[in-house]
């Protein structure tokens, strides 16, 4: 029987080569776009997905190894694209190009469900293998900030 | 500037546009169009539109290519705030490829806003008097007794309200008046403010498609990989390892399209994922010919520019007597700055769909310039340029690096050997090893000071490969009209020679972000800071002294912009308490005019041993009424980023003709931690605006080697401060 995975809680056959990196899988099968590529071995970020719940880089990991496991992409972050992180990148106007922003977004959600209180050195740590070429990391930093609030608050 | 009322044209029909309600066209004037190289024989050649629709919903198209700089929020900006339009109810489109349709569309040189910024705002002054005009008409009232707000026309004499959506039918009949009185500053809306770019929403779901996400029923996928020199070729091709790969389709050569913006040649590969593609790409057996730049090593190409630079070099221009002043100078001071290639290297790597079909050719890309794709694909093809049906997508970056569509000839290829509509996607490796790159540089800079400390005499060589050199093989050093930013120079020194040394090309070069701004600022702040340790003098009072000692009645704006950007940034930054600082801090400051705006910027740093970390920056801007304060101050830090990573570390090296880089581990743009805190400052002065898109890099550079300097002693020439060690 054919292997499936769960992504933004909706299951897919596995139906490629199993060795075919997750990125490819959710870009050109699934046409879920807002993952990006950016570099292919794992050093820019712009591709991050939450491969349950934790942030992966989703341009090295084979889709064979995510099997039966549980995937999410910018696209299924919130219901209603209400994350905090996704008020505060507004709030904040974080965006240039935007192309790695899905990648910092993931990112960050993964980070903040981890310490919801971070430093700007933790922050600073944590995306440190987010590129941004437009240079927005002064933005991102407080976004996170402000979003780490809001969500304190939530709970 | 003309405006034209295009409702009932035909071309809307048959564009697909929607049709009823006003539809306005805006033309820049046939002088402007000339002094950009642009004129066309078309009497009419809108560069934007505007519709406003029965239901009230405005939409405006914008020519000018968005890859992130804000530029299709701030110019529909524009227009709404002339129309008094509610921000709300207008949406913006991204105008397609066509300038028959939008005049010229490429993006570059910082012009957008410098060209645009009038002629939208008249076009929304233009609508709103024609909304205004079919209200009085329906009110048998005068339009004196009517004014426009929020998206409603209103009669002063009752108060009673016609909303735009009800006019603007009515609004299409009436004549396009001819002369329009722009809004007062103090009366602007959204003009100067931090309107939200139009598609952040988008961005932050992930649901705007950039160049690499078009699909369509029947996409195919493909890799590339090119010969790794410069002028070289395929010499043989083994392709049976990969075309024995499931989902492999088609291998195909793709040979160098000898014009500027074609491929460099290689060969492609089409498969059902990009993946497999790629993955068929490291099964293909190949051996390249490298043809005669195989030799190329630019570690040993910036000594030999350096030895052009510190010998006698071919003059370019020369005013008032240089040997005079030399002989009579108290001090001379003197020094040699060079500069390494670079890589745009956007985030988005190059990409695109092209289909081409008997009958047709559409391109989905991600450009700075539909027009020279219509060009090089009509070439390619043999066919009509207006033939070439080009689809503008958001660029998920730039920096120069999209104007050239190379990527998108070799995607043309591809389509045109399967039948098929063929994404071509770069890999991270091409796009950093066979781009087009900036231009490595030297330049030796003598200055004659005489006895008052002020500075009389300036010799300065400059050696770089020029852009001229990807558009005609035979050039051998910059053009003299390269080095008259040089000769330009807002320091107006009375005694000046510029020369031009050898710089042969080896390889293809092309605008980056700021192009030469980068190291004609990096040299001129530099220098500066040099002469002024050598006269006694700080930095801020010896640029001051040089300023006011520049007499030309042409370089008054410029003496006086200059001036206050650099008191700005002074008096915003830690300048004046300097002396307090930490031993292992400093500050250094420069000012560079480029793209025709001012940026001085103010850089405090941190050094210990060879670690130096950037702190702070202040940056001070004159770019006349600024459109969107937030979009102009991400300019700044976005600048800030790209220059510090240029100024310490990154540097494209090429050993044996080919590019040793490959990815971002080695080429190691700047990361989260090390942003330093950039603050952005604006000089509000209303004069008429000029672009923020490259301007903030000409000064960074030399603001962080003076502050280098001043927080250690050392003394940084080169970019990157530290060369590359692969």
């Amino acid at each position: 029987m054919a292997q499936t995975v769960t992504i933004n809680g909706k299951s897919y056959e596995i139906n490629v080569d199993g060795a075919m990196p997750l990125l490819w899988f959710l870009r050109d099968k699934l046409e879920l776009t807002g993952t990006k590529f950016g570099c292919g071995m794992a050093v820019c970020g712009a591709c991050t997905v939450h491969l349950d719940g934790q942030a992966t880089r989703s341009c090295v990991i084979p889709v064979s190894a995510v099997a039966g496991k549980k995937i999410t992409t910018i696209e299924g972050l919130a219901e209603n694209d209400d994350h905090p992180l996704q008020k505060a990148w507004l709030n904040n106007k974080v965006p240039q190009c935007g192309y790695c922003q899905a990648g910092q977004i993931m990112n960050a959600a993964s980070f903040l469900a981890k310490n919801s209180s971070p430093t700007p050195e933790e922050i600073d740590t944590a995306m440190q293998g987010n590129i941004c070429r437009c240079g927005t990391y002064q933005r991102i930093k407080i976004a996170i900030s402000e979003a780490a609030l809001e969500l304190g608050k939530e709970v | 500037m003309s405006i034209e009322n295009v409702s009932r044209r035909k071309f809307i029909k048959q564009s697909g546009l929607a049709v009823g309600g006003l539809w306005l066209g805006i033309a820049l004037p046939n002088v402007v169009m000339a002094k950009l190289g642009l004129a066309s024989e078309a009497a009419f050649n809108p560069n934007a539109y505007i519709h406003i629709a029965t239901n009230g919903d405005t939409l405006i198209y914008c020519g000018r290519c968005e890859m992130g700089q804000g530029i299709s929020t701030a110019l529909p900006a524009a227009v709404a705030d002339e129309l008094e339009a509610d921000w709300t109810r207008v949406s913006v489109k991204q105008g397609d490829g066509n300038e028959a349709l939008y005049g010229p569309q490429a993006t570059g040189g910082s012009a957008s806003i410098r060209v645009m910024y009038i002629p939208m705002r008249e076009a929304g002054a233009v609508a709103k008097a024609m909304l205004i005009a079919a209200a009085a008409k329906k009110w048998q009232v005068s339009a004196q007794d009517c004014y426009a707000d929020s998206h409603f026309v209103i009669n002063r004499n009752d108060n009673s309200k016609l909303s735009y959506g009800e006019l603007a039918s009515l609004a299409a009949d009436m004549p396009v008046p001819e002369n329009i009185k722009l809004k007062e500053k103090a009366d602007f809306k959204y003009i100067g403010k931090d309107l939200a770019r139009h598609n952040q929403g988008d961005i932050v779901n992930g649901k705007l498609t950039y160049g690499v996400d078009t699909k369509m029923p029947g996409l195919k996928y493909a890799a590339v990989v090119h010969c790794p020199v410069f002028e070289g070729k395929l010499k043989s091709l083994d392709k049976t390892a990969a075309l024995a790969m499931d989902g492999v389709e088609a291998v195909v050569e793709i040979p160098r399209m000898e014009v500027p913006f074609g491929s460099i040649g290689g060969v492609g590969v089409v498969a059902d994922n990009t993946w497999t593609a790629q993955q068929a790409i490291k099964k293909l057996v190949i051996e390249w010919d490298l043809g005669p730049n195989k030799t190329y090593d630019s570690k040993a190409y910036k000594l030999q520019l350096v030895k052009n630079v510190e010998s006698p070099a071919q003059k370019a221009a020369e005013r008032g007597d240089i040997e005079q002043a030399f002989a009579n100078a108290k001090h001379k001071v003197s020094a040699t700055y060079t500069g390494g290639h670079l890589s745009h290297s956007p985030m988005e790597p190059n990409a695109s769909v092209v289909w081409v079909q008997d009958n047709s050719c559409e391109v989905w890309a991600a450009t700075q310039s539909p027009a020279d794709i219509q060009k090089v694909l009509a070439q390619y093809l043999d066919r009509d340029p207006k033939d070439i049906l080009v689809h503008v997508t958001m660029a998920g970056g730039a920096f120069g690096r999209k104007f050239k569509c190379d990527y998108v000839q070799e995607a043309a290829a591809l389509s045109k050997a399967v039948n098929a509509p063929v994404q071509l996607t770069w890999s991270r490796e091409e796009d950093t090893r066979t781009g087009y790159y900036h231009s490595i540089n030297a330049q030796h800079i003598e200055a004659a000071i005489d006895e008052d400390g002020n500075v009389s005499g300036w010799l300065h060589r400059a050696a770089f490969m020029p852009i001229a050199s990807l558009f005609d093989d035979q050039v051998e050093r910059a053009p003299a009209a390269n080095l008259g930013d040089i000769f330009n120079h807002p320091f107006g020194i009375e005694n000046i020679r510029t020369e031009t040394g050898e710089a042969k090309r080896h390889t293809r070069i092309g605008w980056y972000r700021a192009v030469y701004a980068i190291f004609y600022g990096f040299a001129f702040g530099t220098f500066a800071d040099e002469i002024a340790n050598k006269v006694g003098k700080d930095t801020l009072t010896l640029l001051n002294n040089i300023y006011d000692n520049n007499n030309d009645p042409k370089q008054e704006t410029q003496v006086r912009r200059s001036k206050g950007a650099l008191a700005l940034a002074a008096e915003k930054s830690k300048w004046f308490s300097r002396d307090k600082l930490p031993k292992n801090q400093g500050i250094g400051i420069a000012v560079h005019y480029s793209f025709e705006s001012y940026v001085a910027m103010a850089v405090l740093v941190e050094v210990n041993g060879d670690d130096i970390k950037v702190l702070e920056v202040d940056c001070a801007v004159d770019c006349g009424q600024v459109l969107n304060v937030d979009s102009a101050t991400a300019q700044m830090e976005g600048a800030v980023v790209m220059a510090t990573a240029l100024s310490l570390r990154t540097e494209i090296v090429f050993r044996e003709g080919a590019v040793v880089n490959s990815n971002f581990h080695n080429y190691p743009v700047l990361r989260i931690d090390e942003m330093p805190t950039v603050r952005a400052h604006f000089i509000d002065n209303g004069d008429k605006p000029t672009g923020l898109g490259e301007p903030g890099l000409g000064p960074f550079p030399a603001a962080l080697s003076n502050a280098v300097f001043a927080a250690s002693g050392k003394r940084y020439r080169d970019l990157p401060f530290k060369p590359s060690t692969i």
